[in-house]
């Protein structure tokens, strides 16, 4: 599915983070990998050579691993370069690293260039939150599912593939509402009665998963998505979060926090969320 | 692969530094990547919104609409005395949202315990210069300079160690001082030996180690996380509370609704319907029922004070006499957490001959104290010390120099002057020292410790740990003169094995009472100690807490259990931890909360912060307990003792006996408030109780008898019961049909007949209209208050108990029953007979004679509560 990968890279050392992903992931399906860095109008030469530095750095490591690594460096408006790369280039996936300050002003248009190109591009767009840099290969990766959950053969195939690249253990994770009713309140359900409550997407993702040949344990918890997840992620000491892009609109937004806004900013350990392409 | 598997280099080049440290340009880009390191509360309700909250619920809901109401007659029909009402209405709203919010409310002060742990200065190498800094500003990749005596602002992978050792207690509860050192280790960071993780102390040595977690990252983060998100939910008891007064409040909706309708088909006006139905609502909410269960719960944790549980939040009151396993520490809670030495054996004939060669060991290898007679110390060197003292009476002898213990090598060992010459005194883990021995003591003299001696050695040492002692091996060497023992390897080579002593931490005497008080209330015991197994099991055996063959799960394996194993594990009637670390106790909890039992757990360490927070109940220990497993926790062990839990239960199932007791007393009031509206509405008569009366009982008079129900004593069987079942409702079919049915049809039959009485001595002929300031009116509806207090007088004792004669539990047993009735007799006195109470209440005095007709309904209601706990307990016998 993967061929092409290309990563954004700059000065914050998040970008060299968000691009060890990318390069285990191009290993793990034999993709192309562009380590791409635009200079911004502005940006001072000093900071552009660390961004050229990092990529260069990613793509020595990367051809050690056998894999093809190309570096491009460009100037002008990020988003309008990458994307005139992503077209010219066939990308089907592009890792990025979000900032601390995407999540500390989510509402606010635009934010970084990370958060600009997950709406921007066709391709598909991987958004990475760093938030510990001691976790470098994960083992334990924590999936967090919704009730509905679209493109499930490439969000399976992603999960399989950084899965494998990194010979990690896959915990599919659904937080659903609880069981009430009025007069009676929550009903208690345990564990095996949850387990027959699993959504219908969440049984698909499985069967795609399976078909990959990934190890995997699937839990469901009520309760909220966004706080549970970081819960479980810290309580079980996960190396890493996959979920999806919130689907929600702006006006929802406001009313009521998206999970994936919660988890980016409470996670325990780094984070990717993945949009799948058009 | 994780920070602690890379080599020194590879630990620079995965996070982006050098040895030199960061630039300052580039720790300004990574602080404000990374944000301040610095422990952050996980974001919650702001505290007014909570407050506010409880003006929003469903009964609150109900009461607002009914206010509204209330106000809205007034406008249209004044002098109806509607404007009293909307006001008396929202004064219950008020009421009952800060009594809700009193019990609900708890300071989050873990947190702040938690900061405590961290520095505030640290010594960071940035551009290859050493500065001191504020911790907050530290960032992955610097290069922090720790040295003895400085708390570890972050996780750090260490790359320079000159005899680094670090008190891990926060993270690991192991209090022995962990070696650091900087070799690459696989597995667990939690278990690396070349990690220094924030919030703990470096207490020798000095090292250099690079960031590579900040803030709420690190492990120390990450229990300040869990610490701060993880919540038990509601308790049991909010949950009843919330579903009893949706049940009542729905049912005073319908009712109201009911009887409006039927107003209209019968033909009374508008407003008289409208009047009356918001009266009939309001007569069917218990409006007293909050404030009241709220003051029990207070009285209830002012009796458990009383027994050394200190509760923090008052719903665990009664959540303690609803858990279903509880999940204890062993040393210290189910034991005495005072070492003493059981046996002492050597390869010796003569017992009296190794016995001293092996005390001697134990006197001079040992760090113990004394302080004006006291002895200061870990627990087990002071046992072996004093017990040593004891059995040599004199032993003089100069230290000369000490090699502490370490994990790693798993003994301690002096260089002591004795007698003549210069020995090396070595105690520790038998199969560590074992280790080091060539020779051996047999009958007086040194012979080689050759493989059968070892296979004796090794005999003597499984005989004592079958017997659940603790045991350390002791060995000696002479130094000859001029040797270098200079390291540990150069003095522990070559020694002499002396011989075992076995020591045990005795039981609490009253911990297997406490054990089978458990068993007969249904309450599981779940074991989790750092202890080894075959310790664990004696002492689980010696104190009654497993009988058969018990499942032991060590911590090794627990940690490779999945959920499913760990359920089938917990399924099991007798289960023991072992050899766990409290990080693991998070897991048992959520393990047994997920399969819907109510779990309290014990912890005393700063790790056991999180499981505590996610137990219905926490419970720390007051003396040995962190200020952080404190704050986290839901009750307080005054005395760390596992006796005092149980206590607790019992005050628990009292209190929640109790509050459906007082329940019961002030549901069946609402039936002799009700049916006056019901008559005045079917029967076209004048209305027997205004709402201010019914206001006057439900917020005044039943408030203290209720308060005294709520300390009852806990009845002979209530130990005797299984953990109560989460099905089971507070207000169930039970106590509707005790309080409305037979209790409630009683006192309306008093009520009634008190306001007939009345009017048919003044005169009164039927479908004559009486005005509302009409003194026979007032006289009549004072009557039909009055009914009521008599009857709820009787219905005091009546309530006293479910099955139980009155004459069985005892007249004069809760004093507190007798003031409740002496206040609400004052208060009716008040209402009857003062002016301020007829302007308040619309009342008028009462002759003696009706007070006297009223009193046989109350005798009534005794008998017959008498009779029917007869019958209950003849056809459903205990």
């Amino acid at each position: 599915m993967y061929r092409k990968i290309l990563s954004a890279v700059n000065e914050h050392v998040n970008s060299e983070v968000a691009g060890r992903y990318a390069k285990h992931l191009a290993r793990a399906a034999g993709a192309k990998l562009i380590l791409c860095s635009v200079r911004e109008p502005g940006q001072t030469e000093s900071s552009f050579e660390i961004a050229r530095e990092t990529a260069r750095r990613l793509q020595h490591t990367a051809r050690e691993l056998g894999i093809e690594a190309d570096c491009r460096f460009e100037t002008g408006d990020p988003i309008e370069r990458i994307r005139a790369i992503v077209l010219a280039e066939g990308i089907d996936l592009v890792f990025t690293a979000t900032r601390r300050e995407d999540v500390k002003h989510r509402l606010i248009k635009g934010g970084t260039t990370a958060r600009r190109l997950l709406p921007g591009l066709s391709c598909s767009v991987a958004l990475v939150r760093v938030v510990h840099m001691g976790r470098i290969h994960p083992r334990e990766i924590l999936v967090a599912v919704k009730d509905r959950i679209d493109s499930i053969p490439e969000r399976a195939e992603f999960t399989a593939l950084l899965a494998k690249a990194f010979e990690a253990k896959v915990h599919l994770f659904h937080v659903t509402k609880p069981v009430t009713r009025f007069f009676h309140g929550e009903t208690h359900l345990t564990p095996v009665e949850w387990e027959e409550k699993v959504p219908p997407d969440m049984s698909r993702f499985i069967s795609h998963l399976d078909s990959f040949g990934v190890e995997h344990e699937k839990r469901l918890l009520p309760g909220k998505a966004g706080r549970n997840i970081a819960v479980e992620a810290a309580s079980r000491r996960r190396d890493l979060i996959i979920m999806g892009a919130s689907g929600r609109g702006v006006i929802d937004q406001l009313l009521r926090r998206a999970p994936v806004e919660e988890v980016l900013r409470d996670t325990p350990c780094n984070l990717i969320i993945l949009k799948p392409g058009k | 692969m994780k920070i602690n598997e890379l080599t020194r280099e590879d630990v620079f080049r995965s996070l982006v530094t050098s040895s030199q440290g960061l630039s300052a340009e580039e720790a300004g880009r990574r602080l404000a990547e990374f944000g301040p390191n610095a422990i952050k509360a996980a974001r919650k309700r702001p505290l007014p919104l909570r407050f506010l909250g409880q003006f929003t619920h469903f009964l609150a809901v109900i009461l607002w609409i009914a206010a509204a109401l209330s106000f809205l007659s007034e406008y249209f029909q004044p002098g109806e005395g509607m404007l009293t009402l909307g006001l008396a209405i929202v004064g219950v709203i008020v009421i009952n949202a800060v009594f809700t919010f009193i019990q609900e409310y708890r300071a989050e002060k873990a947190l702040e315990a938690l900061k405590k742990l961290l520095p505030f200065k640290v010594t960071v190498r940035r551009g290859g210069r050493e500065r001191e800094m504020p911790a907050e500003d530290v960032v992955p990749g610097d290069i922090i300079l720790i040295a003895e005596g400085d708390k570890v602002p972050a996780d750090l992978r260490l790359v320079e160690a000159n005899g680094l050792r670090a008190n891990n207690a926060s993270l690991t509860g192991e209090s022995e001082p962990a070696p650091r050192d900087t070799k690459p280790v696989p597995g667990d960071p939690i278990n690396s030996s070349n990690i220094a993780f924030a919030g703990t102390t470096v207490v020798s040595g000095n090292g250099t180690g690079v960031v590579y977690a900040t803030g709420m990252r690190t492990e120390f983060g990450r229990i300040a996380q869990l610490t701060g998100a993880v919540t038990p939910g509601l308790s049991p008891l909010q949950k009843e509370i919330i579903k009893a007064t949706r049940l009542v409040a729905a049912i005073a909706g319908v009712v109201g609704i009911f009887f409006f309708a039927l107003g209209f088909v019968i033909g009374r006006s508008f407003w008289d319907n409208f009047i009356f139905a918001v009266g009939i609502t309001v007569a069917l909410i218990p409006e007293g029922m909050l404030p009241t269960v709220t003051l029990a719960l207070a009285m209830g944790s002012q009796r458990m004070a009383k027994r050394n549980a200190l509760i923090k939040t008052l719903t665990s009151v009664e959540t303690l006499g609803s858990v279903s396993v509880i999940c204890t520490d062993k040393t210290g809670t189910l034991t005495q957490n005072r070492m003493e030495v059981k046996e002492a054996v050597s390869l010796c004939a003569r017992s009296d001959e190794g016995r001293d060669r092996i005390f001697t060991v134990a006197l001079h290898c040992n760090n113990t104290k004394e302080n004006g007679g006291a002895l200061k110390g870990e627990p087990t060197e002071v046992a072996l010390y004093s017990k040593a003292r004891d059995v040599l009476k004199r032993s003089p002898g100069g230290r000369l120099r000490e090699f502490p213990f370490d994990s790693e090598r798993k003994r301690m060992s002096t260089l002591t002057r004795l007698g003549g010459g210069t020995f090396v005194l070595t105690k520790g883990a038998p199969e560590s020292v074992l280790s080091v021995c060539t020779n051996c003591y047999r009958d007086g003299t040194k012979v080689a410790f050759d493989d059968g001696l070892i296979g004796e050695a090794s005999d003597l040492f499984r005989r004592l740990m079958d017997k659940g002692l603790r045991v350390l091996a002791f060995a000696e060497r002479e130094v000859p003169a001029g040797e270098d023992v200079s390291t540990a390897g150069d003095a522990e080579r070559e020694l002499t094995f002396a011989g075992f002593i076995g020591l045990e931490d005795p039981p609490r005497p009253e911990v297997p009472e406490a054990l089978r008080k458990c068993r007969e209330a249904g309450i599981r015991i779940i074991m989790i100690t750092g202890d080894a197994s075959r310790t664990a099991v004696s002492v689980a055996r010696e104190i009654g807490l497993v009988a058969a063959e018990p499942v032991v799960v060590e911590g090794a394996d627990f940690a490779k259990l999945s959920d499913a194993g760990l359920r089938s594990v917990l399924a099991r009637p007798e289960v023991l931890f072992t050899r766990m670390t409290p990080k693991y106790k998070l897991r048992v909890v959520s393990a047994l909360k997920d399969q819907g039992e109510r779990v309290a757990v014990t912890g005393d360490g700063v790790n056991d912060a999180p499981a505590l927070k996610r137990a219905d109940i926490g419970i720390a220990m007051g003396i040995t307990g962190t200020d952080v497993a404190k704050e986290s926790a839901d009750m307080i062990l005054l005395d760390d003792n596992f006796a005092t839990i149980i206590n607790a239960v019992e005050e628990g199932r009292t209190v929640y006996e109790n509050i459906r007791k007082f329940i019961t007393y002030i549901f069946a009031s609402n039936i002799p408030e009700a049916v006056p509206y019901l008559a005045y509405i079917l029967f076209r008569i004048p209305l027997p109780l205004t709402i201010m009366q019914i206001l006057a009982v439900d917020l005044g008079t039943d408030m203290l008898p209720a308060l005294a129900l709520g300390s009852e004593r806990p009845t002979p069987g209530v130990m005797k019961l299984p953990p109560r079942d989460p099905a089971e409702r507070l207000i169930g079919l039970p106590v509707i049909s005790r309080a409305y049915v037979f209790l409630g049809c009683i006192e309306a039959a008093a009520c009634m007949f008190g306001f007939f009485w009345v009017l048919a001595k003044g005169g009164w002929t039927w479908g004559q209209a009486l005005a509302l300031t009409d003194p026979l009116y007032l006289q009549a509806t004072t009557a039909c208050l009055t009914a009521i207090i008599v009857c709820q007088v009787a219905n005091v004792f009546a309530c006293r108990s479910l099955r139980e004669s009155i004459f069985t539990i005892g007249w004069t047993t809760n004093k507190l029953i007798f003031l409740g009735v002496a206040v609400e007799l004052l208060l009716q006195f008040f209402i009857v007979y003062h002016p301020w109470g007829h302007a308040l209440f619309g009342t008028a005095p009462l002759p003696l004679t009706l007070w006297l007709a009223l009193i046989p309904f109350a005798v009534f209601l005794l008998l017959a509560e008498e009779a029917r706990k007869f019958f209950v307990r003849r056809t459903s016998p205990a």
